[in-house]
C-alpha cells in the first residue's frame, strides 16, 4: 500500500494542485460524517467518486486502494452472524449466565458484560449488543433494578472484548489486513491485556454503581424462572452454526501458516454456512432464505469502507500523508517510545470523538510510511498494537465513540431509560482514559522498555 | 360509492384530557376497538384503538422485535404494571396521532386501497375542511353496504 508522492497524477481537473483537491475532498468527506446528517456510506462514495471524476486517481488505482480483505472479512462474518443469531444461541448464553450467579444483581452485571466482551471478540460489536442489550432490558425488569448500570458496563465491555482479537473490531480488521498482522499475532499480543482493562473497570463500576445494587428475593426468584431451553428453537440449526464459527475461528488462528488470509477462511465459512442452513430444503424456500440473509448484511457499512479506502488512496497518491508522518516524526524527535506513545492516545482521544473507522483509516498509511524511519516495517509492529488499542479502546470515551454505544443508547430511550451524553461522559471517559494508562503500561513494558 | 353514504355519522368520541381507563370503558361499553380523540373544538387530534393501548403495555424491548421471541421469560407482572401506570394517563399521550383520515366526498375504492395498503386500520376517520370530526368509516361498515346492494338493496 505505499506510493510516493504525486507522480502518477497526470490530470487533474481545472489545473488545480492536486494535493490540496485530495485533501479537501478528505476534510469535507470527514466534517460531513462528524455532522451525522447524510448517511456515511452516501458520504464516502461521493468522495471517493470524485477523485477519480476530478482526476486524483484512475478507477483502476481507486481499486487497488480498497482493502478487499477487510471487505470480505466484514461480509462473511456478517453473513455467519446473520443466520447465528437465529438460533436464540445469544439469548441462552445471556439467560444462563445470568442464572449461574443466582439472580444476584451484581453478579448478572458481572455476567452479562462477559458475556458481551467474549461475544464481541469474535462478533461485530453492534450484532453483540442488538442481542444482548434486549435481554438485559428483560432481566433487569425482573430484578426490578435500573437497567442503566448493565448498559453502561456492556457497552464498555463489548468495545474492550472488541480490541482483544484481530476479528473484534473493525478498526483491528483493517490493521491487521494493512500491516500482514495475523489473528495469532493479535491473540499473542492484544489478547493478554484485554481481560486485565476489563477487570479494572468492572472493579471501578462497582465503585460507581455495583455496590449500590440490591435486589428482594422474590425479583432474584422471578430471574431464576427464566427457561434459556426454551430460547433455542432450532438446534440443528444451531449445531450447523457452533461447528461452522468454530472451524471459522480454528481457521483464523492457524490461518498464516498456510498463508491463508482472514477473508477467504469467513468467506469460505460463510459460503459452507449457506448451503447448510437450506440443506434439505426445496428450492424456492431455498432462494427465499439466501436473500432474506444477504438483505441482513450490512451493506451500508460495507459500501462505507470501498467509499473510504478510495478517499484515503487520492490522499495518499498526493504524499500528503507522507508528510503529515515525517511532522509526526519530527514532533516526537523520531523517537519510537514518544511516537508509540502518541499514536495511542491521539487514537483514543480521537476515537471517542470521531468515527475510529476513518481515523485508522488515515492513520494506517502515515504508520506505514515511518517504516524507513525506524528500521523497515518489522519494527513498526508495536506501533500497530498503540493504534489498535488506542482507536478500539477510545471508543468508550462518548456515546458517540463507537455504533455500539449508540445502538445500546437507543435501546435505553425507547425502554424509558434514556442514556444522556453528558452523563454517559462523565461516567465513561475517565474509564476510557484509565483503560489507556493501562494499554501505556503494558506497551511500554512489553515492547519499548 | 363515496365516503358520506356509508360513514356513521354519530361518532363516540373521547377528549384529549380523559384518562385512558375511562377511555377504554366507553369502547367497551359501546363495542368500539377505536375511537377517535378530540379536543374543546372537536377538532380531531388522533385515534385510540385498543391495539394502541396494548402495543403501550407491552415494553419496548419487545416491540422492537429484537429479541426474536421470548417465550423462555416467565410472566414476570410486566404487563400488568405498564397497564397501571398508563391507565391513569391523559388520552393524548398515547393516541396514534397519524390516524387515517379520510373527506366525505372521497370514494369508497380509494378509502379502502388506504386502509389496507398504508395503515392495517380497520377504521378511517371522517374529517372536513378544518378537521372537524364528521364520522368514521369502517372495514365492517363498507362491507355491510356492499352486501345489501349485491342483495339488490339501496344504490348510493
Amino acid at each position: 500500500m505505499m506510493h510516493n508522492g504525486g507522480e502518477h497524477i497526470t490530470s487533474v481537473i481545472f489545473g488545480l494542485d492536486p494535493t490540496w483537491l485530495a485533501v479537501s475532498i478528505l476534510l469535507v468527506v470527514y466534517a460531513l460524517i462528524m455532522m451525522e446528517r447524510f448517511n456515511r456510506a452516501v458520504l464516502s462514495l461521493l468522495g471517493a467518486g470524485l477523485m477519480i471524476l476530478c482526476g486524483v486517481l484512475t478507477q483502476q488505482q481507486a481499486l487497488a486502494g480498497v482493502d478487499f480483505n477487510t471487505i470480505g472479512l466484514l461480509t462473511g462474518m456478517m453473513v455467519i452472524v446473520a443466520i447465528s443469531q437465529k438460533t436464540g444461541m445469544f439469548q441462552y448464553v445471556a439467560i444462563k449466565a445470568a442464572k449461574s450467579v443466582k439472580g444476584s444483581p451484581w453478579g448478572i452485571l458481572v455476567m452479562l458484560s462477559v458475556v458481551t466482551a467474549v461475544f464481541s471478540a469474535f462478533l461485530d460489536n453492534v450484532t453483540t449488543v442488538l442481542l444482548i442489550a434486549p435481554v438485559t432490558l428483560l432481566i433487569t425488569d425482573a430484578l426490578g433494578v435500573r437497567p442503566y448500570p448493565y448498559l453502561f458496563a456492556q457497552i464498555l465491555a463489548s468495545n474492550i472484548g472488541g480490541t482483544a482479537t484481530l476479528i473484534g473490531d473493525p478498526p483491528n480488521i483493517m490493521i491487521g489486513s494493512a500491516a500482514n498482522l495475523s489473528f495469532y499475532d493479535f491473540l499473542v499480543n492484544l489478547t493478554p491485556i484485554t481481560p486485565v482493562i476489563f477487570a479494572v473497570i468492572l472493579l471501578a463500576i462497582w465503585f460507581m454503581f455495583g455496590r449500590d445494587l440490591h435486589a428482594s428475593d422474590e425479583h432474584k426468584a422471578l430471574v431464576m424462572r427464566f427457561d434459556e431451553n426454551e430460547a433455542i428453537k432450532n438446534v440443528p440449526l444451531l449445531k450447523k452454526c457452533l461447528s461452522v464459527l468454530f472451524l471459522v475461528i480454528a481457521g483464523f488462528t492457524v490461518a498464516h501458516s498456510f498463508h491463508l488470509e482472514p477473508a477467504s477462511i469467513a468467506m469460505f465459512g460463510a459460503a459452507v454456512l449457506l448451503l447448510l442452513q437450506t440443506l434439505g430444503q426445496p428450492l424456492h424456500e431455498k432462494d427465499h432464505a439466501y436473500e432474506g440473509i444477504m438483505a441482513e448484511v450490512e451493506w451500508t457499512t460495507i459500501f462505507f469502507f470501498v467509499g473510504l479506502f478510495i478517499v484515503v488512496t487520492g490522499v495518499e497518491h498526493t504524499g500528503v500523508i507522507e508528510m503529515l508522518a515525517n511532522k509526526t516524526l519530527e514532533l516526537t524527535g523520531g523517537d519510537f517510545n514518544a511516537t508509540a506513545a502518541a499514536i495511542l492516545w491521539v487514537s483514543a482521544i480521537a476515537s471517542a470523538l470521531i468515527d475510529n473507522i476513518p481515523f485508522v483509516a488515515t492513520m494506517i498509511p502515515l504508520i506505514h510510511s515511518m517504516a524507513p524511519t525506524f528500521g523497515g516495517p518489522e519494527a513498526l509492529v508495536p506501533l500497530w498494537w498503540a493504534l489498535a488499542l488506542g482507536a478500539c479502546l477510545g471508543g468508550n470515551g462518548s456515546l458517540i465513540g463507537a455504533s455500539a454505544n449508540l445502538i445500546v443508547a437507543g435501546f435505553a430511550q425507547r425502554a424509558g431509560h434514556p442514556i444522556m451524553f453528558l452523563v454517559f461522559m462523565k461516567h465513561a471517559f475517565g474509564l476510557m482514559l484509565l483503560s489507556i494508562v493501562i494499554s501505556h503500561l503494558y506497551l511500554y513494558f512489553r515492547y519499548l522498555s | 360509492m363515496l365516503v358520506k353514504t356509508v360513514m356513521v355519522t354519530k361518532a363516540v368520541t373521547a377528549h384529549q384530557d380523559e384518562p385512558v381507563a375511562v377511555v377504554l370503558d366507553r369502547m367497551r361499553e359501546s363495542g368500539l376497538r377505536m375511537i377517535p380523540v378530540i379536543n374543546a373544538d372537536r377538532n380531531v387530534v388522533g385515534v385510540i384503538s385498543t391495539y394502541t393501548v396494548l402495543e403501550k403495555v407491552v415494553p419496548s424491548y419487545i416491540v422492537s422485535g429484537d429479541l426474536h421471541q421470548i417465550s423462555y421469560a416467565p410472566d414476570m407482572g410486566i404487563l400488568r404494571r405498564n397497564y397501571d401506570e398508563i391507565a391513569g394517563i391523559k388520552a393524548s399521550e398515547i393516541m396514534d396521532e397519524k390516524p387515517l383520515t379520510v373527506h366525505q366526498d372521497e370514494s369508497l375504492l380509494s378509502v379502502t386501497a388506504a386502509m389496507i395498503t398504508y395503515t392495517k386500520h380497520e377504521y378511517a376517520v371522517v374529517i372536513d375542511e378544518q378537521h372537524h370530526l364528521l364520522g368514521i368509516v369502517s372495514a365492517g361498515d363498507i362491507l355491510d353496504r356492499l352486501k345489501r346492494k349485491a342483495q339488490g338493496g339501496d344504490d348510493a
